[in-house]
């Protein structure tokens, strides 16, 4: 059970957050399409722990930064779908710039002589 | 609530089961077989049952929602074993009620602010640390102008003012006040006006009634503003009536009337001169500190005052003193009773008390602890079920502890109802003060003391909880669920019911030592009944009148004193009346030097002194004290006669070591202004002057008509009950003065009485709370043994199946609770050795480690300890050995 999660990277805490209002910026999803894209994207390196994503869309959906609808499916089931607000496009700008101010100061720090 | 949880729930229930098949179909979509797929996708989503429980975190409440969860459950468990919750609530009840009626009493005594609006900015001024002598006028004057920290500043004395309405006179409990005190106190006057600056500058006779006295003497008459009164002897123009439950700076005693200070050469002649004298250190300051004014900021603004003055006024050298004496100010929150002394007092009684009912707290959660241990073990089974289902042990003893709590909380209350009765009775055995006092202990459940009792029953219930819910959750699953009780039964008599043992050894050490601490109190007040008071206390009154503030002069005071003991002498029912200054065990004892004549002294040394009473004719025999030698005073000792002397037995003792005192001379009083050369009379034995059991003291008396008194006191000995005579004295005195008023009138019994009151109330209160600790102990100590045969029954069953007698069995199980009461014993002993001394102090006659207490309590202890074995003994002797071998 353990070797299915070999090649994965560990997510870091608060980027599941990013993730997840980044992969809903492409319209409405469920919690499993938000795990397929997101595993899709990464070129299948991130595989989302359902442990982990649902607490964090009842989290975000508590916090107003994503707001979710009842849908019929195309198999004509009830989905529960996600969606930005308003707040959860500014929130994701926000993070986006902390995660590009992130990235950038890890790569000075690891492209350094020093850092070798 | 609840519909919206099952919504949210059923939501996620839904949410859950279309990621699930969203996975399926992906699987089959790619070619998976359909069980394999199934298969498959619950395993990629995980455990569906931590998710949810993760998700549901997420809504915020769930905390709350799982502490209601488990309030439910702890409720069930309570209901389903009725016997046993209701004992533990009653443990507790009895334990959490005990601490908090001592609470409220150092509540009312310590802790209560003054009733008026911001109490929390109010501070008192005071001399001296801790001792909290009062401030001087020209000093309270001085500060009230100078500081900046204060709002305002107030001043007050007490003081006993006569108020004669020709009908009859009496005394009310009056203060001297400075003009902005119903200012500074934020106190609105239910009429009228507060003082004025003038009336504080100037004496004027305007006097603030409270609602007490303008309701009881002036039936609440509206149009009382304006109206003038007597008080001693002058007429005063009310100008306020105080609001109703304003009781003044003592809030304590009763407070009928505030007067402006200027007028206390009037109300006091004692003090005629003393508002300008900076060292008549009279008046009690309170002030109101200034928004964002912290107590340590008014404190130093004042200090720096107070130094100025010092140092712009040195004492002068006749009143340069103890250069140690502390002349700093103190500035404190007024709380409970403001007089340093009775404070103390009121500290270390409190104090005491806490530590008993403490004890009884630690004996009762004791007790609970053992009945959850008891429970824990029937529970194993169901507590190795949920550990196996996958429960945490976190979530077990949160569980087991909100249980507790749940008990700790059903204990409090009954705790508070509990000590509501005994705040009745504590009220009622308030020191038996005279009912002029006022003095009123008014023990109440405030927020504050429910607050305590909330606080508390969370406390002991983690304290009791604690270790019976760790024991509980220990993962021993296998063996629980395999149904082996038997386990620990194979590993000899102390590891079987080790914590148990523990818990009921403590509980008998620290009930010997509260039961002992209560023996030396009851052991001290036989001793102190036994002490021979030198006099004579049964149907003897006596009363007093203050002839100075009355306006007497000497002339008028010797005539008032003739005549008076002549209409006693004439009154039915009366057997003797004398007079004297004051009596025996009144708290204090006047003392003066003597100088034996023809011996002189050492010029170097202080000059002997000697308490010294002034009594007039028949005074021995009225208060019936035995005359040893000699003769007492008579009417003929008289101004014109020979000076003479009576001394006690200490005095001729120590003055007269093999010699006949009687026609000796001396001289008592002040050698500077030149005493009477007296002779030596006669020698009465020795009696109590300030407090029951005091060593001896030397004591001259003098006959009153040689050295007049103006304070006299009047002693009756009565026929009968000397309370039925009160009416008629008083006419007698009436009839002398109509205007005159008696004070302090009481029968000796109850003088007496006052003496022994602290002992008695410790007696009492230490013996009843140490009863209780006893009750709950050897409840504990039956319980843990009447486990102990359960757990052992089959054990009992083989033996008397292998041919043991009942006997034996008794023996073995005496024997096993004998061991654990004698070891809780002998460690009590030693704990009570260790900490009785501290009680020292409340003590009387008796060493803090009297023998006979000791021996007596513990023998007291161990006899309940063996009855409480003995009855599960009995039991476990009947066990039928057939049954005991089928049991299980």
């Amino acid at each position: 059970m353990k070797r299915g999660y070999e090649n994965r990277i560990e997510l870091l805490q608060g980027t599941l957050d990013l993730l997840i209002l980044q992969t809903l910026q492409w319209g409405p999803r469920h919690g499993y399409g938000i795990i397929q894209a997101i595993r899709a994207g990464s070129g299948e390196v991130l595989q989302v722990d359902t442990g982990s994503l649902y607490p964090a869309l009842h989290r975000l959906e508590r916090k107003k930064w994503i707001k979710a609808e009842w849908t019929v499916s195309e198999n004509n089931q009830k989905v529960k779908s996600y969606q930005l607000t308003a707040a959860g496009k500014k929130q994701l700008a926000a993070e986006r710039s902390n995660w590009e101010r992130l990235t950038a100061a890890m790569a000075g720090i690891l492209n350094s002589p020093e850092g070798a | 609530m609840k519909f919206w949880r099952q919504r949210k729930d059923e939501e996620l229930d839904a949410e859950i089961r279309n990621h699930l098949d969203e996975a399926i179909r992906d699987r089959l979509a790619r070619g998976e077989a359909p069980d394999e797929s199934r298969v498959n996708a619950l395993r990629e989503f995980g455990n569906v049952g931590l998710v949810k429980e993760v998700t549901r975190a997420m809504w915020g409440w769930a905390t709350l929602e799982r502490l209601m969860q488990d309030l439910r459950f702890g409720m069930r468990m309570l209901r389903k074993n009725p016997g046993f919750s209701l004992i533990a609530i009653l443990t507790l009840a009895l334990g959490i009620g005990a601490n908090t009626a001592i609470f409220s009493v150092s509540n009312a005594l310590l802790l209560r602010s003054l009733p008026v609006p911001q109490p929390e900015q109010l501070v008192t001024v005071s001399r001296g640390d801790g001792s909290g002598e009062p401030l001087s006028y020209p000093d309270f004057r001085a500060l009230r102008e100078r500081n900046e920290a204060l709002l305002g500043l107030a001043a007050s004395h007490f003081a006993e003012v006569s108020f004669g309405n020709g009908i009859r006179s009496e005394l009310l409990r009056g203060e001297l006040v400075s003009s902005d005190y119903f200012d500074v106190l934020r106190v609105r006057l239910a009429l009228g006006r507060g003082f004025l600056l003038e009336e504080e500058r100037s004496a004027q006779p305007v006097v603030v009634l409270s609602h007490g006295v303008w309701q009881s003497r002036f039936g609440g008459d509206a149009q009382i503003i304006g109206k003038t009164i007597t008080l001693h002897r002058q007429r005063y123009t009310v100008i306020g009536v105080a609001p109703a439950g304003f009781n003044g700076m003592t809030e304590m005693f009763r407070t009928d009337l505030w007067l402006p200070l200027q007028m206390l050469p009037q109300a006091r002649p004692l003090f005629l001169t003393s508002l300008s004298n900076r060292y008549d250190q009279l008046f009690a300051a309170i002030g109101r500190l200034k928004t964002g004014v912290t107590l340590p900021q008014a404190q130093a603004a004042l200090e720096t005052i107070n130094r100025q003055i010092e140092i712009a006024e040195p004492p002068p050298a006749e009143r340069q003193r103890d250069p140690n004496e502390d002349r700093a100010l103190k500035l404190t929150h007024p709380q409970g009773i403001n007089l340093p002394h009775f404070r103390r007092r009121a500290q270390q009684a409190t104090a005491l008390l806490f530590v008993v009912v403490g004890i009884v707290l630690l004996i009762a959660c004791a007790n609970v602890a053992n009945l959850l241990l008891a429970r824990a073990a029937v529970r194993r089974k169901e507590i190795a079920v949920r550990l196996a289902l996958g429960a945490s042990r976190f979530r077990l003893v949160r569980q087991l502890l909100t249980e507790s709590v749940l008990l700790g909380l059903l204990g409090a209350g009954g705790g508070l109802l509990l000590a509501f009765w005994i705040n009745r009775v504590l009220m009622a055995l308030k020191p038996p003060m005279p009912e002029s006092w006022g003095f009123r202990l008014d023990l109440q459940l405030d927020a504050t003391v429910l607050g305590f009792t909330l606080l508390l029953a969370f406390a002991v219930s983690l304290f009791f909880g604690l270790v019976p819910a760790l024991a509980a959750s220990k993962p021993d699953v296998v063996h629980a669920l395999k149904d082996e009780t038997g386990v620990q039964a194979r590993r000899g008599l102390f590891r079987r019911f080790n914590l148990r043992s523990v818990l009921v050894v403590a509980q008998l050490a620290v009930s010997l030592l509260l039961l002992i601490a209560a023996g030396l109190f009851i052991r001290s007040l036989q001793q102190m009944q036994k002490v021979d008071p030198g006099f004579q206390t049964e149907n003897r009154l006596a009363l007093s009148f203050n002839l100075d503030q009355e306006g007497y002069d000497e002339a008028k005071g010797r005539a008032f004193a003739r005549q008076l003991l002549g209409r006693m002498g004439t009154l039915p029912g009366v057997q003797s009346a004398a007079l004297a200054n004051y009596l025996p065990l009144g708290f204090m004892a006047l003392a003066e030097p003597v100088a034996v004549d023809g011996r002189t002294t050492p010029s170097d040394s202080q000059p002997p002194m000697a308490a010294a009473q002034r009594v007039g004719p028949d005074y021995f025999r009225t208060i019936g004290t035995p005359l040893v030698r000699g003769r007492g005073f008579s009417a003929e000792d008289a101004p014109n006669t020979p000076a003479v002397a009576i001394i006690n037995e200490t005095l001729a003792h120590r003055f007269f070591p093999n010699e006949d005192p009687i026609g000796k001379r001396l001289r008592i009083g002040n050698p500077e202004s030149n005493p009477l050369r007296r002779e030596i009379i006669g020698v009465v034995k020795d009696t109590m002057l300030r407090s029951l059991g005091e060593e001896p003291m030397a004591v001259t008396y003098r006959p009153l008509a040689q050295q007049h008194s103006q304070w006299l006191t009047l002693v009756v000995h009565t026929a009968g009950n000397p309370k039925a005579l009160l009416p008629a004295i008083r006419r007698e005195v009436q009839a002398l003065d109509e205007n005159l008023p008696a004070q302090e009138i009481k029968t000796l019994d109850e003088i007496v009485a006052f003496s022994f009151w602290p002992m008695r109330m410790g007696a009492g209160l230490v013996g009843a709370f140490g009863l209780l600790g006893l009750l709950l102990a050897s409840v504990g100590l039956y319980g843990v043994m009447s486990y102990a045969v359960a757990a052992r029954t089959r054990e009992i069953g083989v033996r008397m199946a292998l041919g043991a007698e009942r006997r034996a069995v008794l023996a073995l199980i005496v024997k096993q609770g004998l061991t654990l009461s004698l070891i809780g014993v002998s460690l009590g002993v030693l704990l009570a050795l260790a900490a009785t001394r501290i009680l020292q102090r409340f003590l009387f006659g008796i060493g803090a480690n009297d023998p006979v207490t000791f021996v007596g309590v513990g023998l007291l202890l161990t006899i309940i300890a063996l009855v409480a074995c003995w009855i599960p003994a009995q039991r476990a002797a009947k066990v039928d050995p057939l049954l005991a071998l089928r049991h299980d």
